[in-house]
């Protein structure tokens, strides 16, 4: 249980690279609504981690908020991936580029 | 100081004449010609009656109202404003009432006499206002009215060429004015006349020359002296009731007004008089010469006014301003005579204005015969009749006052005019009617060599010769005014101690002549002689029976071998033309082609395309990927990383 915060970071870290290359990387919406939440998370991690090893609450505060905003998106962004798929019938967000200018 | 709103009066009837005609003109129909003299004919008996007030001390003074605490404007009647206004008035009514005949019939006849009342309150708003911006507002007006007047038959291109062009170069002279009231502000502080002229030791003497110059360059350009004269001769486009009213008997001499009420600016500046005086004698010479070679009867006298304006102009600017003023007075008598003389003879041949159709009309129209022959001799200056004794004193002044050459000048002037007056006189009224003559036999078919003939003769279609008013309309004015054309001379009977030097002398001072004048009389005889000799060359040349008999073919060898300088009136046009209107048209010209096209609309055509472009720019950036997206946002975030982890954290 008394792991440095180091490698607590270092987990956020590669949560939130993991999620950046998922976002990047695949096409499949759902693939990076998830990859999102990996990013989330990292952030949550790091956020308890500090709050924990400095004593500040304000890192837990923080960390409900993300959940909360997290919960929001996910809402959010399976509607909008559930709209574009009646239209469309296809799952790729490079094909939805309507917004090209 | 007491007030006289009877000024008010004199000063606003024919303003409210003007309004009313031109409001009401197609109700008024032939009453605005009675209702338009009535509110000219009030005013004189006005003017009448402040006679006395007006000779009493600085006369009389109505205050209008301050601009500024300093800035006060009234209307002042004193002498001299008092012998334009009579004449302004008096001349103005007579040639109403006969306008009212030599436009009857026309289809705008409410407009012209709008116009005339018009033109009359510009006038008096001229020479009744205190101080010079008043005056120069009234400069202004009169310009204005003089345009709309020369333009009146505004169907005819010559015409609207012709206003346009006294138009112009009447505001050259306007702004002339300008200079000098801005100079005038400028080191006084004040606009009154009797303010400025009681501080003019605060001038320098460059300052009070450069003062003097403005104003005299909106006299030349007023009072048609060279070589801002080209205007008057064109100016002939407007009816002759507006010749004679406007381009011959008040607005011409309104540069003679304006020096001899700043008299005293010229008493200090004696540059400024050598150059009005010599401008006005050059003036003189040229339109007397220009006089000889006219064909046009009202180019001849609008030539004869230029020359006699040009005295006038020479008398005040040398200091002998009562002579001037006299030259004024009488001129506006018998040149208005001359004018309206003519006028009976172009209404009664349908708008013929060439001498050379005329010819034989002593026996065919023996009134204006008469009325123009009294006009000749006396601006001829005949001993006897008026002109002589303004021409003469004129004369005499320039030589009191050390200007021998100027006299000169004057002297073989004074020749040169006999000789054309009685050309036109000759041409006009003696031998047999020309007006059937095959106009080629005239030499009249070529319009280069004919010069001045008269474009518009008898194809003219105003109605003139349809609708006839009562001939004593036209005659009556003209025979009153036999009577100041032969008379009014008489009044500088007697040199300084006549009636004329007697009213003048609180105004202008007393003068002590310089050395070198003629004894008396021996101008008026050398005069007399030159005279006599101009007589007698027209009278050989169109007078004497043989001439008379083959008068055909003489005044066709005499238009096809005219001068070019003179049928081209000295070429002053194509100076002008050459010097300003030219280089005018090609400035414009650059700037149309070159600096509109490719500075001011490429600077604005350049501005959209470069704001085109960039949206161009911007809009490749918006791929609509939302993958490209956030590798842009993960960029970002990675920049701001790595500014605070390795360099916000070193500092």
């Amino acid at each position: 249980m008394n792991a440095p915060v180091e490698a607590y970071i270092i987990v956020a870290a590669i949560l939130f690279f993991i999620g950046v290359v998922g976002v990047i990387a695949r096409r499949n919406p759902l693939i990076q609504l998830m990859s999102i939440e990996l990013l989330f998370n990292s952030a949550n991690l790091a956020l308890v981690t500090f709050a924990r090893s400095w004593a500040n609450n304000a890192g837990h505060i923080f960390a409900f908020l993300v959940i909360t905003v997290a919960a929001a998106e996910a809402a959010i962004g399976l509607a909008i991936v559930v709209i574009v798929f009646r239209k469309t019938t296809f799952v790729d967000v490079d094909e939805v580029a309507t917004l090209k200018g | 100081m007491q007030d006289y709103p009877l000024l008010l009066l004199i000063w606003l009837l024919p303003l409210f004449g003007a309004v009313l005609l031109w409001a009401f003109g197609p109700q008024l129909k032939t009453w605005a010609g009675p209702i338009g003299s009535a509110l000219v004919g009030v005013p004189f008996i006005a003017a009448l009656t402040l006679w006395g007030a007006a000779t009493t001390g600085t006369g009389a003074h109505q205050t209008l109202f301050a601009w500024l605490p300093q800035f006060v404007f009234g209307l002042q009647l004193d002498r001299i404003s008092l012998v334009w206004t009579m004449i302004i008035t008096g001349v103005g009514f007579l040639i109403h009432v006969y306008s009212i005949g030599y436009m009857a019939g026309e289809k705008a006849f409410a407009r012209f006499f709008a116009y005339l009342n018009f033109f009359i309150f510009a006038m008096l708003t001229l020479v009744l206002s205190d101080n010079f911006v008043g005056m120069l507002v009234g400069w202004g007006l009169v310009g204005l009215a003089s345009y709309l007047l020369i333009g009146y038959y505004f169907e005819r291109p010559t015409a609207v060429a012709a206003s346009k062009k006294a138009f112009v170069i009447n505001v050259v002279g306007d702004i002339g004015i300008l200079y000098a009231v801005f100079v005038i502000v400028a080191k006084i502080g004040a606009i009154g006349y009797g303010d400025v002229f009681a501080h003019i030791a605060k001038f320098s003497p460059g300052e009070l020359f450069a003062v003097c110059l403005g104003l005299f360059i909106g006299c030349a350009a007023k009072s048609a002296q060279v070589p801002l004269h080209t205007w008057l001769p064109d100016a002939m486009e407007g009816p002759t009731p507006v010749s004679a009213l406007i381009h011959a008997a008040t607005m011409v001499t309104a540069g003679v007004y304006l020096i001899a009420r700043c008299a005293p600016l010229w008493n200090a500046s004696s540059d400024a008089r050598v150059l009005v005086g010599s401008i006005g004698a050059l003036t003189a010479l040229t339109g007397a010469i220009l006089g000889c070679a006219q064909w046009d009867i009202k180019r001849i006298l609008a030539y004869s006014t230029m020359s006699q304006i040009g005295y006038m102009i020479m008398g005040v600017g040398v200091g002998a301003y009562d002579a001037g003023i006299l030259h004024f007075l009488t001129h506006a008598f018998f040149k208005a005579q001359l004018f309206l003389g003519a006028g009976i003879i172009i209404h009664n041949l349908a708008n013929q204005q060439d001498v050379r159709l005329m010819g034989g009309l002593r026996k065919k129209m023996p009134f204006a015969f008469a009325a123009m022959t009294i006009g000749v001799l006396s601006i001829c200056g005949i001993p006897g009749f008026s002109g002589y004794f303004s021409k003469d004193a004129v004369l005499n002044g320039t030589l009191a006052h050390g200007h021998p050459v100027m006299w000169a000048v004057g002297v073989l002037t004074a020749g040169l005019t006999a000789y054309y007056m009685f050309r036109m006189l000759f041409v006009t009224f003696l031998g047999a009617y020309r007006g059937d003559v095959d106009p080629s036999e005239l030499g009249l078919r070529h319009p280069e060599l004919a010069g001045t003939a008269n474009p518009h003769a008898a194809d003219d279609e105003h109605g003139h010769g349809h609708a006839h008013a009562p001939a004593w309309l036209m005659s009556g004015p003209v025979a009153l005014l036999m009577i100041p054309t032969v008379l009014i001379g008489w009044l500088d009977f007697g040199g300084e101690s006549s009636p004329w030097g007697q009213f003048f002398a609180p105004v202008f001072g007393k003068f002590e002549p310089v050395a070198g004048t003629l004894p008396d009389g021996l101008t008026g005889l050398i005069v007399f002689v030159l005279i006599a000799a101009g007589f007698t060359v027209a009278y050989m040349r169109y007078g004497n029976p043989q001439a008379l008999l083959d008068a055909i073919p003489r005044l066709r060898a005499e238009t096809v071998r005219m001068p070019s300088a003179l049928t081209h009136a000295f070429y002053f046009d194509a100076a002008i033309d050459a010097l300003f209107v030219k280089p005018s048209i090609a400035l414009g010209g650059f700037f149309s082609r070159v600096i509109d096209p490719h500075v001011i609309d490429a600077g604005v055509r350049e501005a959209s395309i470069s704001a085109n472009w960039l949206g161009h720019l911007f809009r490749s950036f918006q791929t609509g990927l939302v993958r490209a997206y956030a590798l842009a946002l993960a960029f970002g975030a990675a920049c701001f990383a790595i500014y605070y982890v390795w360099i916000g954290a070193g500092r």
